[in-house]
C-alpha cells in the first residue's frame, strides 16, 4: 500500500454551492497505484432526494462506507417516515467516521445537498471525521492542490445551474489533467429545486 | 519506444514527467539526440538519463573527431552499457539506443536497468511498456514500411497512455534515415481511441 494509503487508487471529488443550486462532480479511474484498472468508478453517490456524498480515498473504504452509509440512512427512514436532511446525513458520516478513530476508514467525505429542497449545504470531512462548513466549495482527493487553486479563481458568489456547471467542470478537468493518479473521465450531477442533471464529460483518457 | 526498418529506426515517446502523482512535466521531450543519426529513447529517473545522455554526447562527439567518421550506432550503445552497468547500483536508467549508420543501418539496441546490451528489431521500455508487451507481439512483423512502422508505435504508445497513470501527454516520434530526421508530435486529442469503458 505504500507510503501514502490515500494515493494508493487516486481519485478526486470537489462539489460547488451555486445559486439555490449544487453540483458535485468525481473523476472516474479506478487504479492500483499507476495501473488504471476501470474507468467506469465514480466516487460520488447520491443517497437520497436532496444530498449526494462522495468518497475519495481507498477505494475499498469507498465502497464500504457506502454501503454502510445506505444501511443507516435506510434504517432511518423506516423508523423516522421521512427523508434524513443534509446536515443530518453528515452529521452520520462524522460520528461513523470518529467510531473508529484509532483504525480509520481511508476515506475523506465530501457532502453537497439542498436543504429543505433550496438552500445548498456543502460540507468536508478528514478521514477520522473532522468537518468543515463552507458556503463557496469544498472538496478532496489526490489533485487536491490543484484543484484550491482553480476552485479559488474561477468561483463567484451565487451562480446558476449552468454557470456553476461550467465553472465545476474546468476545475475537475484541468486539475485531474494535472495528476497521474486521476482522472479518465469525470462525471458532474448538478441539483436544483426542480430537478438533478447529470453528464460526462470529455476528458483526456491519459 | 523504437523500431527498426529497412532504411532506418522509428523513436516513439510519451511526454509525461511525474514528481509522485504530480504531474510535473506533461510535454517533455524524452528522445534526445546524441549525433545526427543516433538518438536515445529515456526511461526511469530524468535527473540520471540526462546526464548519462550528456556524457554520451560528449564522448561520442570526441570519438567522431578522432575517427573523423560518424561514429556507429554499436558504439554509443556500448558506451551506454558501460555507464548503466558500472554505476548500477547508483542509477535508475532504461535507455533505448537507436539509429542509422552506414555499417548496418537501422539499429535499436535496448539497455535496461541492469546494464545488459541487446540489439532487437523493436525496443519497448519504460513504465507504460509492460502493458503492451503482449500487443507489441501481436502487431510487429519484420519488413515493415516506415508508415506502418509509424502507426504501430503510435498505437502502442496509445494504448500504454491509457492504462499507465505515470505515462500520457503528446506521442512525440523521431524518424531516422540516410537522408536525415524527422521529428512529429501527435497531440493528446488526435490520439488513436481504444475501449475505454463501457
Amino acid at each position: 500500500m505504500g507510503d501514502n494509503i490515500m494515493a494508493y487508487n487516486g481519485g478526486s471529488v470537489i462539489a460547488m454551492a451555486g445559486k439555490n443550486c449544487v453540483a458535485i462532480a468525481s473523476d472516474l479511474r479506478y487504479g492500483i497505484q499507476n495501473h488504471t484498472v476501470g474507468f467506469d468508478f465514480p466516487k460520488v453517490q447520491r443517497v437520497n432526494e436532496h444530498t449526494f456524498v462522495g468518497l475519495p480515498g481507498l477505494l475499498t473504504d469507498t465502497q464500504t462506507f457506502h454501503e454502510k452509509l445506505n444501511y443507516r440512512m435506510k434504517m432511518y427512514s423506516l423508523r423516522e417516515n421521512r427523508e434524513m436532511k443534509p446536515q443530518v446525513v453528515a452529521h452520520m458520516c462524522e460520528s461513523l467516521l470518529y467510531e473508529r478513530r484509532f483504525g480509520p476508514y481511508f476515506v475523506e467525505p465530501v457532502i453537497a445537498g439542498l436543504e429543505n429542497g433550496t438552500t445548498p449545504y456543502l460540507c468536508a470531512m478528514d478521514l477520522i471525521g473532522a468537518t468543515l462548513k463552507t458556503q463557496d466549495f469544498v472538496l478532496a482527493g489526490t489533485s487536491s492542490q490543484a484543484m484550491f487553486g482553480l476552485a479559488e479563481t474561477l468561483w463567484k458568489p451565487d451562480l446558476d445551474a449552468d454557470h456553476l456547471f461550467e465553472v465545476i467542470s474546468q476545475v475537475m478537468l484541468n486539475a485531474v489533467d494535472r495528476d497521474a493518479l486521476a482522472g479518465w473521465g469525470c462525471r458532474v450531477w448538478v441539483m436544483t429545486p426542480e430537478k438533478v442533471t447529470v453528464r460526462d464529460l470529455k476528458a483526456r483518457q491519459d | 519506444m523504437a523500431v527498426e526498418f529497412d532504411g532506418g529506426v522509428v523513436m516513439g515517446a510519451d511526454s509525461r514527467t511525474t514528481t509522485g502523482s504530480y504531474i510535473a512535466n506533461r510535454v517533455s521531450d524524452k528522445i534526445t539526440e546524441l549525433t545526427d543519426k543516433i538518438w536515445i529513447c529515456r526511461s526511469g529517473s530524468a535527473a540520471d538519463t540526462q546526464a548519462i545522455s550528456d556524457y554520451l554526447k560528449y564522448y561520442l562527439a570526441m570519438h567522431s573527431v578522432e575517427l573523423n567518421e560518424e561514429p556507429l550506432v554499436r558504439t554509443a550503445a556500448a558506451l551506454g552499457q558501460q555507464m548503466c552497468y558500472s554505476n548500477k547500483n547508483a542509477v535508475q536508467a532504461g535507455l533505448i539506443v537507436a539509429g542509422w549508420d552506414r555499417a548496418k543501418g537501422g539499429q535499436v539496441y535496448n539497455i535496461p536497468l541492469g546494464g545488459t546490451l541487446v540489439r532487437q528489431p523493436f525496443s519497448i521500455g519504460g513504465s507504460g511498456s509492460t502493458y503492451i508487451y503482449g500487443y507489441c507481439d501481436a502487431h510487429y512483423k519484420p519488413g515493415m514500411s516506415k508508415e506502418e512502422c509509424l502507426t504501430f508505435v503510435h498505437n502502442s504508445l496509445a494504448l500504454a497512455m491509457a492504462r499507465d497513470g505515470s505515462s500520457g501527454g503528446v506521442i512525440r516520434t523521431v524518424v531516422i534515415t540516410k537522408d536525415g530526421i524527422e521529428r512529429n508530435m501527435v497531440p493528446g486529442n488526435r490520439l488513436p481511441i481504444f475501449y475505454e469503458g463501457p
